[in-house]
């Protein structure tokens, strides 16, 4: 009877202790998926210039400057992606397009107007770098929340912010990191900062949002910067005339613009 | 000469000066520097110098409500063994819409379509193979067309009809720069005795080109419809009476296909080449009906290296009828030609140096072509490259060993404004 007792006590403590541990794991994977949200699906559509800085070891710098359109067809689901270049003088004029669905392999299409070719994109390695840059393709257009599992390792205060720290664990054998530790705003969701951690356990890049601006009630990070610490050299991206919600439609997606380029929106 | 000159000196005032005028126009463009010299001492050719030229581009890009211009020119200082100035319209159009669906393109503009790696079956538009084989940018080897391009888009997919009114050859090698093989001399020549050029088709309608395509996609994958009505792009027909070839008639009929499978990009594609003139196919003077056909794979093996695989294969038809036809002593082609073609391009240092391999090797003619190359960005603006183009056959009339004397190295740079 005592026996009987203790046992059920001790079963009562593991399911609330377990229950306990399952709810902070889905308090950190909401946390994460707001900051999802917040940073890739912001508005229902946006359109961006983009000044790209590659900084190397030696403090050479080089840039790319180009223009980004967004349509979520979906929150967290489907996205399309549209960018045009204008430097340097190699990629000017190119158009690339991205049609994103979790989960799946992206389809991307790159136009090379100096040849008149519609080139497809094998799209396998998300983690390559993007146009020469520190950041990955997975940086740019996000990897979704459920792919990795989120923890809620505690509350802090980064730069005067209240802050959620989550590491993420993706699934063995990832190839852009071992581990993620992520300092996401408690007010607006954005991730402050994220720090990507190698095979080896060890700190490979850090993400910071340099700043963080009001665009159209939108909190919006116009400046990022993606550091690799262990190449000592840096990115950094400062996004300009920004606008959410300019009614982009879905056919601007297509092979059709991505040959002409949609003026009303790429000048 | 010198009209040449004020004519270039003059649309060059003109694009400098619409600058001024045109709502927001962008001026950029590139001078760059190409010095190639030929690695055979053997070679026919006049000049050992497979390039020295100088070329400025200036690209001028308008836009307003509804239309856009784009023009591109390049003003050339040709060194090789006359020394003289040159200039090409490389691209020079109009853009407009009419109505929802319908785009326009009007003037001198660069025309591609098909899924192939430097692979052209349902492409017929113009290639610049002297450029390609002596190492201008790639961008080169796509030769400009005076014409027309209207696309029609609907849910059903897109039709596309480009027309030429008068026929835009292939610019291939004339002995000039690179040798050739010539069937009448039967071996490779060059310099000015053999000077090569195909006698263009009168300006007339029916010498006109005509190419249409139909594609729609069928979720991600791509299927096109092709159709062409014009001329054999290279002078592969023989006038016996005046010893000359010319470009004899031809109609094509092709499709392809481009999905995504396997973590990369798979293509195939077929065309089935009426030769016109020799509908019956045993005219040793014509080439007979063909079809044409690819299949090929690309894929990112991983970060910073991409590669892909092609096969190609051209059977002809009529071959009893062509082997029947043959005067004696003239060569034999096989009924049946294959292709193998590979590229590998990996990039280093943060995607400033860039390798790049392009191999295409025919087990049934026993003939090879490598392109291959080093560039390094240096910075943004300034590029340097080093490259060479190698040619091997066993025989001096196949595709590739034809060139085999041509095998050059180049170094070329370049600064972008």
């Amino acid at each position: 009877m005592k026996i009987h007792r203790t046992l059920t006590i001790i079963a009562i403590i593991l399911i609330t202790w377990s229950a306990s541990v399952s709810a902070e794991d889905n308090q950190a994977e909401e946390i994460m998926k707001k900051a999802h949200l917040a940073l890739f699906y912001a508005g229902d559509d946006g359109s961006a210039d983009v000044v790209m800085t590659i900084v190397n070891s030696k403090g050479k710098e080089r840039m790319r400057e180009f223009t980004m359109l967004r349509l979520d067809l979906e929150d967290g689901g489907k996205q399309f992606y549209y960018t045009y270049f204008r430097k340097p003088h190699d990629v000017s004029r190119l158009t690339f397009m991205v049609h994103k669905v979790p989960f799946e392999t992206d389809s991307r299409w790159l136009y090379i107007p100096a040849v008149d070719l519609v080139k497809r994109i094998s799209a396998d390695d998300k983690n390559s770098s993007f146009v020469g840059s520190d950041f990955t393709y997975e940086d740019v257009s996000g990897r979704h929340w459920s792919e990795d599992n989120h923890k809620l390792l505690r509350t802090d205060i980064l730069g005067g912010r209240d802050v959620h720290v989550i590491e993420s664990i993706p699934e063995a054998g990832h190839k852009g990191f071992s581990r993620k530790v992520s300092f996401i705003d408690a007010k607006h969701f954005l991730p402050l900062k994220e720090e990507y951690y190698d095979k080896k356990g060890e700190m490979e890049r850090v993400y910071t949002a340099e700043l963080i601006e009001d665009i159209e009630g939108i909190r919006t990070p116009t400046l990022r910067k993606m550091e690799n610490v262990k190449k000592n050299q840096y990115t950094v991206v400062e996004f300009t005339n920004i606008s959410y919600n300019v009614g982009l439609k879905d056919n601007i997606f297509t092979e059709r613009y991505l040959k002409n380029p949609p003026r009303e929106y790429i000048k | 000469m010198s009209m040449i000159k004020n004519m270039a000196a003059t649309l060059a005032a003109v694009l400098v000066a619409s600058a001024g005028y045109a709502g927001d126009p962008h001026i950029t463009g590139f001078l760059q520097g190409l010095y190639g010299g030929s690695m055979d001492e053997n070679n026919p050719t006049a000049s050992e110098m497979t390039a020295s030229e100088t070329r400025l581009q200036l690209r001028l890009e308008s836009f307003s409500e509804g239309a856009e211009f784009f023009g591109r020119l390049d003003f050339i200082y040709d060194d090789h063994d006359n020394p003289s100035y040159d200039w090409e319209l490389r691209e020079g159009y109009v853009k407009f819409r009419i109505g929802r669906n319908l785009d326009f393109k009007i003037g001198r503009q660069i025309i591609t379509w098909g899924t192939g790696d430097l692979i052209f079956i349902n492409d017929l538009f113009a290639k610049d193979y002297r450029a390609f084989f002596s190492g201008r940018d790639d961008q080169y080897l796509k030769a400009p067309h005076n014409g027309m391009r209207a696309e029609y888009y609907s849910r059903l997919g897109t039709v596309s009809v480009a027309y030429t009114p008068r026929f835009t050859p292939n610019r291939i090698p004339t002995g000039e720069r690179l040798s050739y093989y010539n069937p009448l001399a039967g071996n490779i020549v060059g310099g000015d005795d053999y000077f090569f050029e195909g006698r263009m088709p009168e300006a007339k309608f029916r010498n006109s080109e005509i190419a249409a395509r139909f594609s729609r996609y069928f979720g991600s994958t791509d299927v096109a419809f092709y159709f062409y009505r014009g001329l054999y792009k290279n002078p592969v027909g023989m006038d016996m009476v005046n010893m000359i070839a010319y470009y004899p008639r031809l109609y094509v009929y092709g499709a392809s296909v481009r999905m995504p499978i396997f973590g990369g990009i798979a293509w195939l594609e077929s065309g089935y080449y009426d030769s016109r003139d020799d509908t019956v196919g045993d005219d040793p003077f014509i080439p007979n009906a063909g079809v044409s056909s690819m299949i090929g794979f690309e894929c990112q093996i991983n970060s910073d290296l991409a590669a892909n695989v092609q096969y190609q294969n051209r059977t002809m038809i009529d071959y009893d009828k062509y082997v029947a036809g043959l005067p004696e002593g003239m060569i034999e082609r096989d009924e049946m030609y294959h292709l193998l073609t590979t590229r590998l391009t990996r990039l280093l240092w943060m995607e400033t140096v860039t390798l790049s391999a392009f191999a295409f090797y025919s087990p049934s003619d026993e003939d090879f072509y490598g392109r291959f190359s080093i560039s390094y960005k240096h910075t943004d603006a300034l590029t340097f490259m080093v490259g060479g183009n190698i040619f091997d056959g066993k025989y001096e009339y196949t595709d590739f060993g034809a060139f085999q004397k041509n095998d050059n190295v180049y170094v070329k740079v370049t600064y972008g404004y």
